[in-house]
């Protein structure tokens, strides 16, 4: 397999898991404002910067407004991130490495992009915002029903999961990461406006707000919520559900070798890391290391399978 | 439904008198409710997006261009088909042992069949290729045929293309497309299969390997990358080969050998089936600022280390001056009566050709022997009378760099319209691949259309469209 066919698949499924998660972050700003809630402004902040786009954003804008920011992150050309150039990467990726997915995977990745194209460059309704969200939701599920099902599973795959996984692993982190105050221990906490609804939303803006209740006996806590987060093995975007996963591909795609590798090596250490952790997180420099390494890792993949 | 048109059609003898490849389909077709086929004709559209099948990006904008696909099909019954066949093998056979030839001992112009000038001052004629044989002694193993019908039933034949052709995968898109389309009208007629071209390109391109030992060679498609207008075509056609499709930055010559980067490191490639044209293909050996191609890679081949399909060099024996010797080297090489007739083509490099030609300017078609899309062309009867005679006066300077030809009337075959059938002009590209001396002639091929009424031009890049190509079993 080519360097540089491995390097379009990872980051084809990176761009495709940001579309992912940047949706689910509007989505769940967006149930607020239909709410008019009070909370409204603290969470926009919080998704801006989770996004690090706030600054552009208020370059631009005076005031976090609902709509504007929706805008902003769907596809404001100032905004690099926005949904319409993520999927157009992820879809060039995709053409790159067209021979060696299959055309069914192909053909979702393209429907997306063409769907995406015709809805969000006419002017963005209030009432289509759910819709389209939720549409695009269902086209990326198309596109992972393809490659669960339809691939072979050797490196091809491995590469596609690598991506997926590295990416959203810098996700989950980037969202504690901005918000780690409200996950350190109750008893040490005094910050204004802290309450279980911003915790609620921290699980809504992953879209697991509803797994982490089942789970939970329908009782939320700053230590429940960091350990599903970080710890829970049986959590698809915990931090140590993606490094597992890491692991997985890594090994696969090494074969026998992989006990010596940079790349297995760093991804070894962050599960040692977070398994290490109590489950009481109390501190910001964790966190960041933990985004630190996810880096070092994805660039240390991309140094060992020659991607260019 | 009023069907009228002055030139030959395929489908129509007049308006209610049907030719008898049509007699069945035409039938079927005024049976069919309207407003179903509106619907069919935008699911094709749908599909072909869904695909991605496209030829041109990035233009002005950053935008992808469908070429239109028309829903009736050309027909074509087996007899006159396995004409094509015999005549396309023919030829195929004859430019490779032209190839062959003109790189080595030039019989062919040592016995006066072909001016040495019209060799030696062309600048598709490769130096680099000279007193050197490919591996398998084959240079053009993919052709594309370009073959039109005027005002008979005969095809003849308009340009041979063994550079880098293209539109295979339309073909295959084509017929997929309309197997979703009607599938009960496929099945009622026995048309024959085109979509295995794939299979018989990995089979040849296998057999083209420099190293005969090796069972499964590893082989490469080369593309100039995703900007290229034919990207779409290079993607495909890896993906079906099962082959990894590179860039020249995923090569590079490493001990005598073409290796490309994988992610266990430098791999060997045995063929590379090349899609970018012969300058670019190593910065080494001819144009020096290319980033497409490989440095060194001509000497790897020259050392039979690699396959490069087609050769390098190929383009001499498809240039407008030399198309119109086509049938004196059929005759040179396999001692045969040509199969397929060349459209009437006046070379201005012979006196009384020259002659004629100046004084038919306004009924014939002037081009310049290297010139392509059009450039350094007059259409006589369009043109005014001081463009002719600027036109006369570019002749007399080079009388060798033109050819001429009689201003072509194309055939007509029906498309589809919501208004219902209506005869447009088409021509046929036909696909042969050819491996130690046997060719194999793809069922069918790509039918262009010119969709816009009267026009001439098929191509793609100018409202052109294409159809599907149905060869009948008999």
């Amino acid at each position: 397999m080519l360097g540089s066919t491995a390097d379009s698949l990872f980051w084809m499924f990176r761009y495709i898991e940001r579309v992912e998660n940047t949706l689910c972050m509007i989505e769940s700003g967006f149930q607020l404002y239909l709410l008019s809630s009070s909370n409204l402004n603290n969470e926009w902040d919080a998704i801006l910067r989770t996004n690090s786009i706030r600054h552009h954003f208020l370059k631009k804008n005076n005031s976090l407004d609902s709509l504007n920011i929706i805008n902003f992150m769907l596809k404001d050309p100032k905004n690099f991130n926005n949904i319409l150039i993520l999927i157009e990467k992820a879809r060039e990726n995709a053409r790159r490495s067209r021979g060696s997915i299959t055309s069914e995977v192909w053909e979702a990745i393209n429907t997306c992009w063409l769907y995406l194209n015709e809805e969000l460059n006419k002017k963005i309704n209030e009432s289509k915002i759910q819709t389209i969200i939720k549409n695009t939701r269902e086209k990326i599920a198309l596109i992972f029903g393809f490659l669960e099902r339809g691939m072979l599973k050797n490196e091809i795959l491995n590469f596609c999961y690598l991506g997926t996984f590295i990416e959203r692993f810098d996700n989950t982190v980037r969202i504690l990461n901005t918000r780690y105050y409200l996950l350190l221990d109750e008893k040490k906490i005094r910050f204004e406006g802290y309450d279980n609804f911003q915790l609620e939303m921290i699980l809504r803006s992953i879209s697991s707000y509803r797994s982490f209740m089942w789970k939970n006996q329908n009782e939320i806590k700053a230590n429940k919520v960091s350990y599903f987060l970080i710890s829970d093995k049986d959590m698809p975007k915990s931090l140590i559900f993606c490094v597992n996963e890491t692991i997985k591909n890594l090994r696969s795609i090494h074969k026998k070798k992989f006990s010596k590798n940079k790349s297995y090596l760093n991804a070894l250490n962050i599960q040692k890391k977070i398994k290490q952790k109590n489950r009481n997180l109390n501190n910001y420099s964790f966190l960041n290391s933990l985004f630190q390494l996810n880096i070092t890792l994805a660039a240390n993949i991309e140094e060992e399978f020659n991607f260019q | 439904m009023t069907y009228f048109t002055k030139t030959y059609d395929e489908a129509f003898i007049n308006q209610d008198s049907i030719r008898t490849n049509y007699k069945k389909f035409i039938s079927w077709y005024k049976n069919q409710d309207d407003n179903e086929l509106t619907k069919i004709n935008s699911d094709a559209i749908k599909f072909f997006e869904n695909t991605g099948v496209s030829f041109k990006v990035y233009s002005s904008e950053k935008k992808e261009n469908l070429i239109p696909f028309d829903i009736i099909p050309r027909i074509i019954n087996s007899k006159e088909w396995d004409k094509l066949v015999k005549g396309i093998t023919q030829r195929v056979l004859a430019i490779n042992f032209f190839l062959t030839d003109i790189y080595s001992q030039q019989e062919i112009i040592k016995n006066g069949v072909i001016p040495v000038n019209l060799i030696q001052n062309n600048p598709a004629f490769l130096k680099q290729m000279i007193g050197f044989t490919p591996p398998n002694k084959t240079y053009n193993h993919i052709s594309g045929i370009d073959l039109i019908k005027t005002n008979s039933d005969n095809f003849f034949v308009l340009e041979d293309n063994v550079r880098v052709p293209s539109g295979a995968s339309y073909m295959i898109e084509n017929r997929d497309t309309m197997i979703k389309l009607f599938p009960d009208l496929i099945s009622r007629y026995k048309v024959s299969e085109n979509r295995n071209y794939t299979k018989y390109l990995s089979e040849i391109l296998k057999k083209s390997s420099p190293k005969k030992t090796k069972i499964n060679p590893n082989i490469v498609l080369l593309t100039p990358g995703i900007y290229n207008s034919a990207f779409f075509e290079h993607a495909f056609l890896a993906d079906k080969l099962g082959v990894e499709l590179v860039e020249g930055k995923d090569l590079r010559v490493i001990n005598k050998y073409l290796n490309m980067k994988t992610i266990d490191g430098w791999k060997k490639v045995d063929v590379i089936y090349r899609r970018i044209d012969d300058i670019f293909l190593d910065p080494l050996s001819f144009k020096e600022d290319s980033f497409l191609g490989v440095p060194g890679l001509m000497e790897v081949y020259r050392n039979k280390n690699v396959t490069i399909a087609n050769a390098p060099g190929t383009g001499i024996s498809d240039d407008k001056s030399i198309y119109s010797y086509i049938p004196d080297i059929i005759k040179f090489y396999l001692g045969q009566k040509p199969i397929l007739k060349n459209v009437k083509t006046f070379k201005c490099g012979i006196k009384d050709e020259l002659k004629y030609v100046l004084e038919n300017l306004n009924k014939l078609v002037v081009k310049e022997v290297h010139g392509s899309g059009g450039y350094g062309m007059l259409v006589g009867p369009l043109a005014s009378k001081i463009e002719i005679s600027k036109f006369k006066n570019k002749i007399k300077k080079n009388p060798y760099n033109y050819i001429a030809q009689p201003t072509l009337s194309l055939s007509t075959c029906p498309i589809y319209t919501k208004k219902g059938l209506t005869p447009r002009h088409v021509d046929l590209r036909c696909f042969a691949l050819l491996a130690q001396e046997k060719v194999t002639v793809t069922s069918g091929g790509l039918t262009r259309v010119a969709l816009k009424k009267g026009s001439l031009v098929v191509n793609s890049s100018q409202g052109g469209g294409t159809k599907d190509t149905w060869i009948l079993s008999s």
